[in-house]
């Protein structure tokens, strides 16, 4: 009994002690953000761990605005040293960094991600336009009768949007609101889609919040279905069900290209070259962000950046090619690797 | 001190009469206690109980009562179900103290020594009042364990072969050793009820107590068990005090040098076994000790 | 009433009886079905998890002929070589006629990118192999891996398979040559996390969540049977302990999420602790399991009859020698059950995890309280949620090893009880 509770107290001190001589340093590099570049980064970090005598960084998966809000904490060991984010950062998180002490903060782009829509191989593959996507999912379209009035979404079938299309329900599997997926491909589809109107294209200006919700508002009739983060589960759903349609990342389309067909947007297909060449219209850039102050004092920080900013890493023939990472051209490689080798920081005025 | 008291107090009831005493006793309490019948005190006693009452909460369980325990003594508490011997047996080594909202008022004295006395500690206190419970309980451990443990909790050993002296002595006292010298290693629990009871007779006093308490201690027995346990009753009163509760007026009657009996909460009478049971004075207890309830 | 008399008491008890026993069968039926579904129910899950997990357990291997070229190891450090170098030069050694850039790079992706960390191991423990020539089994990719376990339809059209035909008629050459067979994965058991699902092992995450159990056992089960014990047997019953015993009841069904969030304030942003380690995650999976051990310690307590206690008492032992000689050996395995189980729902649990950055990519086995580490479930759902097919495969069989020891903790729970259970 008595040597119990000895040996509790014994194991109890040693992890305060643990704790303590943890504070004093930090020996891994700590990185946290958008789950959309964190089966990117992961690769990197993997190869910088077991390349090089530093230890394996330590990637938590906290979607982009999440990893925002821990990396903007403050400046310290217990903070994130990086940030990884599948959107640029936004200027009420630049600040909320610049409050916190987070003075010096360096951006990198390391490649696009291309969202695909896609269905089963079972079923025909489809031709899209923004246009349609936007009318098919739009909890609000303009009046198929005519004139500039909004309407609830009255589309059940494909073929009601354009007769070109199948006669097939109108069904959907894509990201909740809380991914960055969703809030990509809303951006770059519905609004795009939604421009095509002349009349909401003017709404823009004139009226901001009405623009937003008649663009960014997806309806909720059931047609479109919200799948959860697991993009695995959607192509397993869209096997499933060959008259569904399914929205994700790239790199899922590429592992699967055996089930599932991804949809021609705008006459073009979702392949590596025409995201690569920016032909593709639905692709967002990928980024991190790094504390400049941790820089000097985590060690392998810039040998991280290095690894991540080589050729054999992000350039066209490098492995995160091989993972579905679509890479930027040369030119812009070469801007972005500069600048993560001088820790250029980035000025207000960039931020958006 | 001591002695002062018992003489004063001894002296007085000795010539004051009864009722007097009795109807001011009773004066604040709720209702009016029944005036015992009989005569309740002894000379020299080992215990002495007076103004004993006991509250669950708001209700009364004992009424004033008063009573003495002479030494080396059988004596028999009777009474229909409910009507407190049990309880009143319980305040004797301050079992009572273990139940949530029980209260116990009064003056109860070990050879002189109030036992509700703040320098009174209650655990020397029910070693010295040993006690055995109406369903044998020996501890789920070896038989030898049961006997030893109140040596060894109370320190009364320095080593192994005094343990074992102490053992052995109590159960053959208990009149268990014959049938468990062989099997002292093996669970007290494997024995039969019989041999359960006298196990915890033996574990009560290995502590070598002055009054042995037994709370209807063969009710869970067969007959030839419950003769066992009656023999080693008669054998025990040599060395100790024993206040047995018993239903069976029968088991009072072969064993116990007085009885009293208890009604509702009040002691009725007390005296003599022989006396009680050929001539009783009260009514209630006629008609409880001729079967005309219970 | 012309018949002959009878006792009207009977006839009306008759004409009851048969109603009885239809509502009896009912009733047995309706239990039967429920346990059958259940049972039904159980298979599936097992049956889907197995079969789609099993392979998992065999892994991929090529086997190449490798020359350490002395003039490659030039540097003082070793691991610098260019290793991924000999292993194409060895496969270009095997096939010849493949010159073209794009070919070549097709070729070498049969081979796993692990497997010159697997040369670099070889070399660092004998560098005598040095200007060796070794036959060396190296893992295959994780597409070769998914192709060889019929995971990859070869007769799909090329464009639809990560493996195209010439890959494939390498493969074959290989496989006419016998140097590729399908072994044992020990990887899956003694590595951590990777991005490349050959690679990819689960010891990291066991050793995570066996750190994580080890600070809530060893906190939570003192903690829970002290509250208990002094609960159940020393505090005054009155408003302050009603109190807390309805509080001990609500947090016991509190979602788990809450302690994360309760953890993540306190422990991390409060007292500081590093983010990531079994030593915060241990801390908050003890908030959240004590108030079910208190629970069950109290339930078992309770559950020791009174007459051991009296007994105890009676010989004059004070309350605290009755307890711990008495009382607590008797609960002692209902106690430990209620631990396991406790323990064992800690075991399962990923939702708060989450908020004190557990759920992350981690390669390194941990290797104390303080490194950053990831327990089974997480890697569970990390590796769900990993594009590359043949990570399926690793979710299914890391289900199958949590499973396991789900197992194992509920075998042990009901050994202890049936090892220190005492009859009485």
């Amino acid at each position: 009994m008595k040597k119990g509770i000895l040996l509790a107290s014994a194991l109890i001190a040693g992890m305060f002690a643990g704790t303590s001589a943890q504070a004093a340093g930090r020996d891994y590099i700590s990185i946290v953000g958008s789950s959309t570049v964190y089966p990117f980064s992961t690769v990197v970090a993997e190869q910088f761990g077991k390349t090089t005598n530093f230890k394996t960084p330590k990637i938590e998966s906290t979607g982009t605005g999440g990893g925002f809000k821990l990396f903007c904490s403050g400046v310290g060991v217990e903070y994130p040293d990086i940030s990884n984010a599948s959107r640029a950062i936004k200027q009420s998180e630049y600040d909320s960094c610049q409050a916190n002490g987070v003075k010096d903060i360096v951006e990198v782009k390391i490649g696009y991600d291309g969202i695909v829509f896609a269905n089963s191989k079972k079923s025909a593959p489809l031709k899209l336009t923004r246009k349609d996507i936007f009318l098919a999912l739009a909890k609000n379209v303009p009046d198929p009768k005519g004139g500039d009035k909004l309407v609830p979404n009255p589309y059940k079938t494909w073929n009601e949007i354009d007769p070109a299309l199948p006669k097939e329900k109108i069904e959907v599997l894509g990201p909740p609101p809380t991914s960055g997926t969703r809030d990509a491909f809303v951006e770059l589809t519905m609004e795009a889609g939604a421009k095509s109107f002349p009349f909401i294209h003017d709404m823009e200006k004139k009226e901001k919040n009405m623009f937003k919700a008649t663009t960014q508002t997806i309806r909720e009739d059931g047609a479109y279905i919200e799948a959860g983060e697991n993009d695995n589960l959607i192509v397993q759903k869209l096997e499933a069900n060959p008259h569904a349609v399914g929205i994700f990342g790239f790199s899922f389309l590429d592992q699967n290209a055996d089930m599932i067909q991804g949809s021609l947007i705008d006459n073009e297909s979702p392949t590596f070259e025409n995201i690569a060449s920016g032909k593709y219209p639905v692709s967002r850039p990928l980024f991190f962000y790094v504390k400049k102050a941790h820089a000097d004092v985590i060690p392998g920080i810039k040998e991280y950046l290095g690894e991540f900013t080589s050729d054999k890493a992000w350039g066209n023939e490098g492995y995160l090619a091989d993972k579905g990472m679509i890479p930027m051209d040369k030119t812009e490689r070469e801007h972005f690797a500069e600048q993560a080798k001088d820790l250029k920081t980035l000025t207000m005025k960039q931020v958006k | 001190m001591e002695s002062l008291f018992q003489t004063a107090e001894s002296g007085a009831l000795a010539t004051a009469p009864k009722e007097e005493i009795l109807s001011e006793v009773t004066s604040n309490t709720l209702h009016k206690a029944r005036e015992t019948v009989g005569d309740p005190f002894v000379e020299n006693p080992r215990m002495t109980c007076r103004e004993v009452n006991v509250y669950y909460g708001e209700k009364k369980a004992i009424n004033n009562v008063n009573i003495d325990i002479a030494r080396n003594e059988v004596i028999a508490m009777i009474g229909p179900s409910g009507c407190g011997k049990s309880t009143f047996l319980r305040c004797l080594n301050r079992m009572n103290d273990t139940i949530e909202g029980c209260r116990v008022t009064g003056d109860i004295r070990l050879d002189g020594m109030d036992i509700h006395d703040k320098n009174v500690d209650v655990v020397p206190l029910r070693a010295r009042v040993g006690m055995v419970f109406q369903k044998p309980n020996p501890f789920p451990k070896s038989i030898f364990d049961n006997v030893a443990y109140g040596p060894k909790i109370h320190g009364l050993v320095q080593n192994k072969s005094e343990l074992e002296e102490i053992v052995e002595a109590s159960l053959k006292k208990a009149g268990l050793w014959e049938e468990a010298k062989d099997r002292l290693n093996q669970p007290g629990t494997g024995l039969s009820g019989g041999q359960q009871q006298r196990l915890c007779i033996a574990r009560a006093i290995a502590v070598s107590p002055e009054v042995i308490l037994m709370d209807e201690p063969c009710s869970a027995l067969d007959p030839i068990a419950t003769a066992k346990i009656e023999e080693l009753i008669a054998e025990l009163c040599e060395h100790y005090s024993i206040v047995i509760v018993t239903h069976s007026m029968q088991q009072a009657a072969r064993v116990s040098q007085r009885t009293a009996y208890f009604h509702l909460g009040d002691l009725i009478e007390v005296g003599k076994t022989d006396r009680i049971f050929t001539n009783p004075r009260h009514q209630l207890t006629e008609d409880y000790i001729t079967g005309r309830f219970g | 009433m012309d018949q002959p008399a009878t006792n009207p008491t009977i006839d009306k008890m008759n004409r009851g009886l048969k109603r009885r026993y239809r509502a009896e069968r009912r009733f047995r039926i309706c239990g039967a079905t429920a346990v059958f579904t259940a049972l039904c129910f159980l298979f599936l899950l097992f049956f889907s998890i197995v079969s789609s997990g099993y392979k998992a357990f065999q892994k991929t291997s090529i086997q190449i002929n490798v020359f350490f070229d002395p003039a490659e190891f030039t540097n003082e450090n070793l691991a610098t070589a260019n290793f991924p170098g000999l292993i194409k030069a060895s496969m270009s050694a095997m096939f010849p006629e493949v010159t073209s850039r794009s070919d070549k790079k097709d070729l070498y992706y049969l081979i796993s990118p692990g497997a010159s960390f697997q040369l670099i191991n070889l070399v660092k423990d004998n560098p005598a192999l040095i200007g060796q020539t070794q036959q060396i089994w190296v893992s295959a990719n994780d597409d070769v891996d998914m192709l060889l376990k019929g995971n990859i339809d070869r007769t799909r059209p090329e464009s639809e398979r990560r493996i195209n035909d010439k890959q494939l008629a390498w493969l074959d050459t290989l496989a006419g040559e016998r140097k590729i067979k399908k072994t044992f994965n020990t990887t899956f058991f003694t590595r951590g996390d990777s991005r490349e699902p050959e690679l990819a092992g689960i010891w990291g995450a066991t050793c995570g969540s066996f750190y994580t159990l080890l600070i809530t056992l060893t906190l939570s089960f003192p903690i829970g049977i002290a509250a208990a014990v002094y609960l159940e047997e020393f505090a005054p019953k009155n408003r302050w302990t009603d109190i807390i015993e309805v509080n001990i009841n609500n947090l016991a069904a509190v979602p788990s999420i809450v302690y994360g969030l309760l953890g993540l304030a306190v422990f991390i942003n409060f007292f500081g602790m590093p983010r990531s380690t079994p030593l915060v995650g241990g801390l908050i999976l003890t908030l959240m399991t004590l108030p079910v051990i208190i629970i069950a310690s109290r339930a078992s307590l309770k559950s020791v009859p009174p007459s051991i206690r009296e007994a105890a008492l009676g010989i004059g032992a004070s309350k605290m020698q009755m307890v711990a000689h008495h009382v607590l050996p008797l609960a002692l395995p209902g106690m430990l059950t209620g631990t396991i189980i406790g323990m064992a729902r800690a075991l399962g649990e990923s939702a708060p995890l989450l908020m004190v950055g557990m759920v992350a990519f981690i390669v390194d086995i941990p290797q104390g309280f303080t490194d950053p580490a990831t327990v089974l479930p997480v890697q569970i759902y990390l590796w769900s949620d990993s594009p590359e097919r043949a990570f399926m495969e690793k979710t299914s069989a890391a289900i199958m090893v949590l499973l396991v020891f789900l197992l194992l903790m509920n075998a042990v729970a009901i050994f202890l009880r049936k090892r220190f259970e005492i009859k009485w």
